[in-house]
């Protein structure tokens, strides 16, 4: 038996949210980040003398919306806290968050896996709270930009449910697609607008009791999250394998070298003094401000998919892969707009085009084919314009170069011959070239009919219309 | 009478620089303020009591609209150190 | 007439028979500033031409005065609170040079109303203080006694009306600040109840006791000032949005007959006796106009100390670590790292009573002390609210003396620090309750130094309160400035 099969991961993740509003959580400032440093700022949110923080509605608005599609209980009151500690990117030295009171508790979500297995992982908290500003450290000092500092956040702990990496990365897929698809977050891991920290602890298979967890800060992206896990998991059960303890600590991801390394120790750990604010009063959401945020929350992903499914025929897998994101959603539905085909569009997006971008790592909002033009290339297929083995031909070139499949098409000549003269005449080539085979097939040898539309296939360089092919070919031998 | 670790340390925690001399001082003022205050002890509290500040018609929520504070460069101007748009901290090193 | 005689009152009424402008109303303070502020140390700042361009545009608007209910009042202004272009240090060296880019709501409402800034005040360092000699920038002095100390911690604001440098003036009240030395030097001082004035662009000692307030000669002349800038403001969550009742109108009318007034007799004990006999008479005077005396329990107030002196620390603990040498302010030249950046800007820019504060504060709030320390004293908080709301379901005031004695001198109380909180005592309770205050000048001592009478309303009754202290103020007549100053 493996070493580590004897042993169980236990894993919780925290999910930090940037929320999608117009301004920050506490001040008029907008929420965007402006090219030049230190342009979206204001008393509030530069700490001056003075300022006072005054709660953004939308903010909460956007965190009862995720609240209710993780199946929370919300919470009619709920309390700001001060978390203290000095940070230069923090200007008020302490960072407004809730502590003992969040707005909401006891969620669940449901993760689907590819071999159709469903988990449910506990969600034991949302809270709201406020970034920090970004500090850029250079050779004769560091800059601080407080453009971000005061946008809100929302912050999703998840109980200790999941039990390997994998679980850790789905769940964190599963929470990033409904974040997107209810609007609530732009999801965007490169920016930091939806960052991720994990607590990982191991204990022996059947043990009742949790092991010492450490914690790891900041993966900010899908691909390294469970290689992260992976490694920190694999880094302790070594640990232990060779009697050593796990020590409580925070580690950080290297993604450069592959491995987790120490950030600090428990020891170092923080004393952050939280206390309610003085400066807010206790936030009231009650059931009818509740029930007005129910009743305008755009679709949710389980919903996206059984929409997709019955509109388009669609079976549960497919429907479900097709939705996985929002935005693989939207750009799934567009294909099917451009080609009037969904099931040939759910091919060509999920064998063809995830494919691709999977093997390669690029996400769909980031694909080279748009989904325009693979619509119109799926039409062209449909109408047919192009065979479907030209197709492939044209959809590589796609990939390449982003261009739109008619140009390819007409750049390199490769619109399918369905002209009944035109194909005669290459096969009246291939026949007068190949005389030997076209006596043995007169003679009997049916099986060679493959051969001469193999060739026709050869000298029309592809384009010849293959379900008018075998027929005219039939015809000719035959004649 | 707080010994002088635990006076060093809330200095530390406050990020307080003191002196000798000061750190004997405020270990002779908190005692002698903290054993003072130990008469709360006896007070009998209910426990849910806390108590509430902000008058009940307090300033609500705030609508979601961009309001620019046009003068960005007096926030800018008021930093000990600056570059460009931006506040600076002199080549500062190892953060915690 | 001199000009600086004038209370805001007589002022408003001299603008309206055109007897003088703004602009010479402003010469005329700005002179004797310049001639007596190096006795007092009141003034931190004073910015004579654009005080002056500002009376003169006032100048111009001399037709309007009607509709200004402060037209051409020049106020001072607490040096904690932000005024866009004007320096604002809070009376400590880690603010020292700091510019206001913003101007505080409450002070924005004021010029609205026609008043103008006529300068920044000194005060404790922070709001912190009784006394005004935790300034970075020296103590100020009592008018009535330059060997004394004009009480803290808005100091400088009462020093400065007392001597006529401005006719009103702004303060901060925490503790006392407004009232007690609002009592030791003789003028009307109000603390209103929790949210009555907007918090923002003050800088913040504890927010859940700060309340803006004003200073004045008489009793009117501050509720002028309060009613123009009391009301709701949408940059500060801790703001009442009820509507704010012109104050002065109704209080000339109101009569004291059947006025219930509540007296804790135990609270008394340990007053100095002249004071107490003061406090006595007043009450007498009150009785005689038909007000009706009543013994009242307040039995937590005895715990005021104790719990504002965590609670208040707690929350400044936290509301000054952005005195961190980061973004503006003090910074420390020799670091060799951020820790140390902090550390010694913090350590060298912050003085030594606000050092014991944040310490006090930073230990109340640490992990394995919470509970017993911030969380006990808001429970305990509670029940000092709970009486207040008690005894007010039964009075429509309470009165007590402002402070336990009068004036004291420089240096008297500065080595233990539990001396200088017992000044206070009286007028915590108050903060931690959250209902408004008032002291207004009640006699003067066998040394000739000014006593005081605190009247405390329910929260946002300030119309009762006002009314009240101005008809006691109207029995007992005329009060004297301090002498022998020029």
């Amino acid at each position: 038996m493996n070493a580590i099969d004897k042993y169980e991961s236990v894993i919780g993740l925290e999910v930090h949210a940037q929320c999608l509003t117009k301004t920050k959580m506490f001040c008029g400032c907008p929420n965007q980040f402006g090219s030049e440093p230190n342009q979206n700022i204001c008393p509030v949110c530069t700490a001056q003398p003075g300022a006072l923080p005054v709660i953004n509605k939308r903010a909460i608005e956007l965190g009862v919306r995720a609240a209710i599609a993780l199946n929370c209980e919300v919470h009619e009151t709920s309390v700001f806290a001060r978390k203290n500690y000095f940070y230069p990117d923090l200007p008020k030295g302490y960072q407004i968050s809730q502590f003992e009171k969040p707005f909401c508790t006891k969620g669940k979500v449901v993760v689907r896996f590819k071999n159709g297995d469903e988990k449910q992982f506990g969600i034991t908290r949302i809270h709201f709270e406020e970034d920090a500003g970004k500090s850029v450290h250079a050779s004769h000092g560091t800059t601080v930009n407080l453009n971000r500092a005061g946008v809100p956040l929302i912050e999703i702990v998840s109980e200790p449910d999941m039990r390997s990496a994998e679980d850790a990365g789905q769940y964190l897929r599963r929470i990033h697609s409904i974040l997107k698809y209810a609007d609530i977050c732009d999801g965007n891991m490169e920016e930091g607008n939806f960052r991720c920290d994990a607590n990982i602890s191991i204990r022996l298979k059947g043990d009742p009791k949790f092991g010492t967890r450490v914690e790891l800060k900041n993966i900010n992206s899908f691909r390294f999250v469970e290689k992260a896990i992976e490694y920190e998991i694999s880094r302790q059960v070594d640990l232990v394998e060779n009697g050593e303890k796990v020590v409580q600590q925070t580690r950080g991801w290297n993604s450069a070298k592959g491995v987790t390394e120490l950030m600090r120790e428990k020891e170092q750990a923080h004393d952050y003094r939280y206390f309610p604010e003085p400066d807010l009063a206790p936030l009231v959401i009650d059931s009818k401000w509740i029930e007005k945020i129910k009743a305008e929350m755009p679709e949710l992903p389980d919903a996206a998919r059984e929409r997709v499914k019955q509109a388009y025929g669609l079976s549960d897998y497919d429907a479900s892969v097709l939705t996985a994101s929002k935005e693989l959603g939207i750009y799934y539905e567009e294909v099917v707009k451009g080609s009037g085909n969904a099931k040939s569009a759910a091919n060509w997006v999920m064998n063809e085009l995830l494919g691709r971008l999977n093997a390669a790592s690029i996400e769909i909002d980031k694909s080279p084919v748009s989904s325009k033009h693979l619509g119109s290339l799926v039409q062209a297929i449909e109408s047919g314009e192009i065979s479907g083995k030209i197709a492939k031909t044209v959809f590589d070139e796609m990939m390449t170069t982003s261009k739109d499949p008619k140009v390819i098409i007409q750049e390199k000549g490769l619109v399918q011959i369905s002209d009944t003269g035109q194909l005669d005449a290459a096969i009246q080539k291939v026949i007068a070239a190949n005389p030997g085979q076209t006596a043995d097939y007169k003679a009997g040898k049916v099986k060679l009919l493959g051969f001469f539309v193999g060739q026709v296939m050869k000298e029309t360089k592809g384009q010849a219309n293959p379900a008018m092919l075998n027929d005219l070919v039939k015809k000719a031998l035959d004649k | 009478m707080l010994n002088k670790e635990e006076v060093l340390k809330i200095a530390r925690l406050a990020r307080l620089n003191l002196s000798e001399n000061e750190v004997s001082v405020y270990q002779k003022h908190l005692t002698r303020v903290l054993d003072y205050i130990t008469e709360l002890s006896k007070v009998e509290t209910p426990k849910e009591a806390f108590v509430r500040h902000i008058p009940g018609d307090a300033t609500g929520l705030r609508e979601d609209s961009v309001k620019v504070f046009s003068q960005t460069e007096a926030l800018l101007d008021n930093a000990p150190l600056k570059e460009g748009q931006s506040f600076l901290l002199p080549t500062v090193l190892e953060q915690e | 007439m001199d000009i600086t005689a004038h209370t805001i009152q007589s002022l408003l009424d001299g603008y309206q028979k055109k007897e003088f402008k703004p602009s010479e109303v402003a010469a005329a303070y700005l002179a004797q500033i310049k001639k007596t502020n190096g006795k007092l140390n009141a003034f931190l700042q004073t910015r004579e031409e654009e005080t002056l361009e500002a009376a003169k545009k006032l100048d111009a608007k001399m037709s309007e005065a009607d509709s200004l209910p402060l037209f051409g009042i020049p106020v001072g202004v607490k040096d904690n609170f932000l005024v866009k272009g004007w320096q604002c240090t809070a009376g400590s060296k880690v603010l020292e040079g700091y510019r206001s880019p913003y101007t505080a709501t409450s002070v924005e409402k004021l010029e609205n109303a026609g008043a103008f800034v006529i300068g920044k005040l000194n005060c404790d360092e922070f709001a912190m203080g009784s006394s005004n000699e935790n300034s970075a920038y020296g103590p100020v002095r009592n008018p009535w006694d330059l060997e004394r100390v004009p009480g803290g911690s808005s100091g400088g604001s009462s020093a400065a009306v007392a001597a006529s440098l401005c006719p009103a003036s702004l303060g901060t009240d925490t503790g006392g600040s407004i009232r007690q030395p609002a009592s030791l030097c003789g003028i009307v001082g109000i603390k209103p109840s929790y949210g009555r004035v907007s918090r923002y662009g003050v800088v913040a000692y504890a927010s859940s006791l700060d309340q803006v307030g004003p200073f004045g000669k008489t009793v009117w002349d501050a509720s002028r000032v309060l009613e123009a800038m009391a009301g709701n403001d949408p940059m500060d969550s801790t703001c009442s949005k009820s509507s704010v009742p012109s104050y002065t109108k109704t209080m000339e009318s109101f009569s004291l007959s059947g006025v219930k007034i509540g007296v804790a007799r135990s609270w008394l004990e340990g007053v100095d006796p002249e004071v107490k006999k003061s406090f006595e008479e007043s009450l007498k005077l009150m009785e005689k106009q038909g007000a009706k005396l009543k013994d009242i329990e307040l039995p937590h107030a005895k715990y005021s100390l104790s719990t504002y002196y965590l609670i208040a620390p707690s929350e400044c603990s936290s509301n000054l670590a952005r005195y961190d040498g980061v973004h503006y302010g003090y910074r420390s030249k020799e670091t060799r790292n951020m820790d140390e950046l902090y550390s010694k800007s913090r350590g060298e820019g912050i003085g030594k009573e606000v050092k014991l504060r944040i310490m006090l504060g930073t230990y109340a709030l640490s992990s394995g002390y919470y509970d017993a320390y911030y969380m006990k004293a808001n429970q305990v908080r509670r029940l000092i609210q709970q009486d207040f709301e008690k005894a007010f379901a039964d009075c429509q005031c309470i009165a007590s003396p402002t402070s336990p004695t009068t004036a004291f001198k420089l240096g008297e109380k500065t080595d233990d620090p539990l001396t200088m909180y017992l000044s206070d005592i009286f007028t915590l309770p108050v903060n931690l309750a959250g209902v408004g205050g008032i002291s207004v000048p009640s006699g003067l001592d066998s040394k000739g130094l000014p006593i005081g009478l605190q009247l405390m309303g329910k929260a946002f009754d300030e119309p009762t309160l006002l009314s009240i202290a101005y008809q006691y103020e109207k029995l007992r007549g005329a009060f004297p400035l301090p002498k022998g100053l020029n």
